[in-house]
């Protein structure tokens, strides 16, 4: 491969991931930005969501490589799948918050951060006991198209993915900023008193954040298993601390930061991964995070500081 | 900063503590009172030396030394977490540093080229000169363990503090983040440094420590005696530092960081302390451990170790260390007896019945699932832990509750207020064009003002007009953009917070910060942090002069209560969050006055009290001007003002638009229509008026 090439190929990879890693973000942010808290629970949430579609596909016969459904019956299938698991992940999201995170809200300290971490590890070990630790395969539906410049490729499932991921980032936009609801989200984020006073059911206002989060979790969870063709009990752990990365690196409580970071996250782990070594990865991305927070911890398109002030 | 910002968590619910209202809770906050949790302690450490004695089997004394390296570890974390209140999820990256040091310096795994500059070392014992034929040789490093014990501390201390301190400035769940991000990597790193770690396959061939010629080999007995004391001395350190003067800061920061900083706190410095301090008894502990099972591998300090940890401090009770030593107790057993001899009863009942279920059933597979359950309903139902960090007070009797207010003691006390001379001509306090804004609001503007010693300043103003901006320019708590503030004729503009306290200004807040879970007491022996100087290893110590000192401390508190008469001094162990709306405002100047401040500054010190109440401060304040403390008050009952300011200042739009006595100042145009919005005429028939 030409070195131009492999610098295509692994751009298109990390387009792919930072599709993931953005919608991943986003949860983090819009929980923080509405409540600040960081919710570990988010973690395995995403990890439960790559699960669901894999059984929601196995129900439906879709297995191992081979294809039967193709053009718009496929594709039908595969939406419903996808709203189905963003559906499970979001209401696993909004009964998280409903039961375990509605008593705590308002307590200063550590407790509703533990809480979320005993949430994570309660999702983990229900997975692991139930499934057992072996990674599992997962179907690929997709029909084989590809284009070819010189050597690098680009799959069909990748452009769906970044659609897929264009899309309901196009659709949180709109939301947030039109809809009475994203309005009201704005507001509690702003200031939850003011909002209460002028009538916002607040309440409402953060079960509904959780479970828009927690679906578009699901959703990353799906590009996941989609993208890399397995699932384990153990991805939640890697992919939510780099989430929760790209979330400071653009601003945490910033949507737009949000989708920033992902990507540029999931373009710093390809080309990282190329260019310098796959196996320090994580050490890369962990000293990203550390910088942003010396150097710039409103992130790259924040506003305030995250100071406790 | 605004006023809203700076509003504190009050309206966060306390955790609540033994309720009392069901029988078997309050039988448990008395058994574990202060005498409970002694005896609990002393009862582990007896019963911990005396059981190998009991129970030869060497399998059980190994699984207890294992138990008591984490409970060790669970101690030393406690420190972060339940002191200082800072979330450390990365806590097995220290004791995997502190493992790894003893590892790489007690092993054949780093042997260098022998030359020259090794002599020395040698000479010290430090390391050994292999010699192979045809070459230099090498190096073998044979440090000794107990020389690596505080030096493992030192070294993990030193990347406790360097990956700290980025996120100390920033809100507290940043730690939490890169914290888990620094455990996660600490493996890795291990992983991909084979030369130095021999990688994924683990580091082998450590070194048995020997004391005396006494090769502690591979027997486990040596080693439990070792982790009982080292255990017995964390315990000691814990429960030193806890009632110190350090202890009392850490708590405070946990309570209201703001609010600790205000009083004369060093925040940063004093979070690094506590991290420092934590990370460096994991180190110690990861060197104990490598030296116990003489081997170390990457997956020894992962996530799941830290999470056990913090499963420990959360079941036994955070900051609590008698509730800590329980919940590591608790955990040890369930995982290395309780949970199998569940699983072998559940798979005969499974065998009985013949359910397949039940014969599968492995509970000691689910340890972790049980971990996360424990923290969510630990969170969830009690909060506070098994032993709460504070031990049950006795509510004070009918009597005490309902005494007439006594007052003798407005005068009492003759120790004076502060210790500084002072030039009554020249003014305490002057402000210089002190300007701020945020965004496109100017809530202070080019602002001047002299504060002459002895005087007492009211500062009233509509709502919104910059008064509390004004005290937070002041205090250090907001940065100004232009403008001085001079204090006995040194600039301390933009000073730190804790270090405009030691200069001698003292505050109080609107809407209250006090520390709500430390009693009051503690709360005004924060406020003498700034004119104390304790540090951590006289804590522990507790040297005579630190004994003194307390001493000293603890008599300038009840001094400085006592000016409140009967109101604060029968609930001094009391927590801060039982106290009235009014005993508040009264904490909080005994809190500040103890800082011996020459200027103290009360924002509204009368909001919430009764008339009767409202006299008694006055009252009070007058009397602190008597004794040498300038008063500097924003106030919004007039009538309060009007008795007792030698002076007046009106802000209005961040402006000052009047200044002068109490008459004056009432009978002033520009204050009327800022108050009541009165058309320029009206004003002016007014002020005919009056």
């Amino acid at each position: 491969m030409e070195s131009w090439e492999i610098l295509l190929q692994q751009v298109i990879n990390g387009l792919s991931l930072g599709a993931m890693y953005a919608l991943l973000a986003l949860g983090f942010t819009m929980v923080y930005g509405i409540i600040e808290l960081i919710n570990f629970a988010h973690f395995n949430i995403f990890m439960v969501g790559s699960f669901i579609a894999m059984w929601l596909m196995q129900l439906m016969g879709f297995t191992g490589q081979t294809h039967i459904l193709y053009g718009l019956p496929l594709i039908g299938l595969l939406v419903l799948v996808l709203c189905m698991t963003m559906l499970g992940t979001g209401v696993l999201g909004a009964l998280i918050e409903r039961y375990a995170l509605r008593a705590l809200r308002g307590v200063s300290g550590t407790a509703p951060m533990i809480t979320t971490i005993g949430l994570s590890y309660i999702l983990f070990n229900v997975i692991l006991l139930t499934t057992g630790a072996d990674t599992k395969n997962y179907s690929n539906p997709m029909p084989n198209i590809r284009w070819e410049f010189g050597d690098a490729v680009l799959r069909l499932r990748e452009v769906m993915l970044w659609g897929l991921s264009i899309v309901l980032m196009i659709g949180l936009h709109y939301f947030v900023r039109r809809t009475k609801m994203g309005k009201a989200m704005q507001a509690t984020a702003q200031d939850q008193e003011a909002a209460r006073m002028v009538g916002v059911d607040v309440d409402r206002v953060v079960i509904i954040t959780f479970f828009i989060g927690s679906a578009l979790a699901g959703a990353a969870g799906v590009i996941f298993g989609l993208y890399y063709n397995y699932t384990s009990f153990i991805i939640g752990y890697t992919a939510g601390l780099r989430a929760f990365t790209a979330a400071v690196l653009g601003g945490i409580g910033n949507i737009p930061g949000a989708m920033l970071g992902g990507v540029l996250i999931g373009l710093i782990e390809s080309l990282g991964g190329q260019y310098l070594a796959v196996r320090w990865t994580d050490v890369i991305i962990f000293s990203i995070l550390v910088l942003v927070l010396v150097f710039r911890p409103t992130g790259l398109l924040g506003r305030a500081a995250p100071t406790k002030s | 900063m605004t006023e809203t910002q700076l509003r504190p968590s009050e309206t966060a619910a306390p955790p609540a503590m033994g309720r009392g209202a069901s029988f078997l809770p309050a039988i448990w906050d008395r058994a574990t009172g202060i005498a409970g949790r002694r005896g609990f302690i002393i009862a582990f450490l007896v019963i911990g030396a005396v059981l190998p004695l009991l129970d030869r089997n060497e399998g059980d004394i190994d699984a207890g030394a294992n138990a008591l390296s984490y409970a060790i570890l669970a101690l030393g974390l406690n420190i972060v977490v339940g002191f200082a209140g800072l979330l450390d999820l990365g806590y097995a990256a220290f004791f995997a540093i502190g493992a790894y040091a003893y590892g790489i310096f007690s092993s054949y795994q780093v042997q260098p080229e022998w030359w020259g500059f090794w002599e020395p070392f040698q000479w010290l014992g430090l390391v050994q000169h292999i010699a192979v034929p045809g070459g230099p040789g090498t190096v073998h490093f044979t440090v000794s363990f107990w020389l690596m014990l505080p030096i493992s501390a030192i070294i993990t201390a030193f990347f406790g503090v360097m990956f700290g301190a980025p996120t100390l400035r920033l809100k507290g769940d940043y730690l939490a983040i890169v914290t888990l991000g620094f455990g996660e990597i600490v493996p890795i790193v291990a992983r991909n440094v084979p030369y130095l770690t021999n990688g994924a396959a683990g580091l082998n061939g450590v070194a048995s420590p020997t004391f005396f010629g006494y090769s502690f080999g591979v027997q486990s007995m040596p080693f439990y005696y070792l982790g009982l004391a080292l255990a017995a001395f964390l315990i000691f350190v814990s429960l030193r530092l806890k009632n110190s003067r350090i202890g009392r800061a850490w708590l405070a920061i946990r309570e209201d960081e703001i609010a600790a900083e205000a009083m004369g706190v060093n925040r940063v410095k004093l979070k690094l302390l506590a991290f420092g301090i934590g990370a460096g008894f994991a180190g110690t502990t990861g060197t104990f451990y490598v030296a116990k099972l003489q081997t170390a591998a990457p997956e020894m300090f992962t996530f799941p170790v830290s999470v056990m940890l913090i499963v420990m401090i959360v079941l036994g009770g955070m900051g609590s260390v008698a509730g800590v030593v329980l919940g590591a107790l608790i955990l040890q057993l369930l995982q290395s007896v309780l949970l199998q001899d569940l699983t072998q009863w559940i798979h005969a009942f499974g065998n009985l019945t013949g359910i397949e279920f039940f014969q599968q059933l492995d509970l000691v597979q689910s340890i972790e699932l049980i971990f996360g359950i424990i923290l969510v309903v630990m969170m969830r139902f009690r909060r506070q832990g098994l032993i709460p960090e504070r031990a049950a007070v006795t509510a004070l009797t009918h009597a005490q509750q309902t005494a007439v207010p006594s007052r003798i003691g407005v005068k009492g006390g003759l120790v004076p207020l502060h210790r500084r001379t002072l030039d009554p001509k020249k003014p305490l306090l002057e402000i210089r064009g002190l300007s701020k804004s945020f965004g496109g609001i100017k809530a202070v503007r080019d602002f001047n003002l002299d504060v002459m010693p002895g005087s007492i300043v009211g500062i009233i103003g509509p709502n919104g007009s910059g008064k509390t901006t004004f005290f937070n320019l002041i205090t250090g708590l907001t940065q100004p953009d232009g403008g001085k503030v001079l204090l006995m004729g040194e600039d301390v503009t933009g000073l730190l917070p804790h270090v405009i306290v030691e200069r001698g200004i003292a505050r109080t807040f609107q809407n209250l910060r006090l520390f709500a879970n430390m009693t009051l007491l503690e709360n005004v022996l924060v406020g003498t942090h700034s004119r104390t100087t304790t540090g951590a290893i006289g804590a522990v110590l507790r040297t005579p002069r630190v004994r003194r000192e307390e001493i000293a401390a603890n008599e300038r508190v009840m001094d400085t209560l006592r000016i409140f008469g009967n109101r604060l001094m029968p609930r001094v162990q009391h927590l801060a969050r039982t106290l009235s709306y009014a005993n508040r405002r009264r904490l909080e100047i005994a809190r500040a006055l103890v800082s011996e401040p020459v200027l103290l500054l009360l924002d509204e010190p009368t909001a919430g009290m009764n008339p009767t109440e409202t006299l008694e401060l006055t009252d009070q304040i007058r009397h602190l001007r008597d004794r040498g403390v300038t008063v500097l008050m924003i106030e919004h009952k007039l009538a309060v003002v009007n008795q007792i300011a030698d002076k007046v200042i009106v802000l209005d739009h961040g402006e000052k638009i009047a200044e002068g006595t109490p008459k004056e100042v009432h009978s002033n145009k520009e204050v009327l229509r800022a108050y009541l919005g009165r058309s320029t005429d009206a004003v002016a028939e007014a002020a005919a008026a009056s």
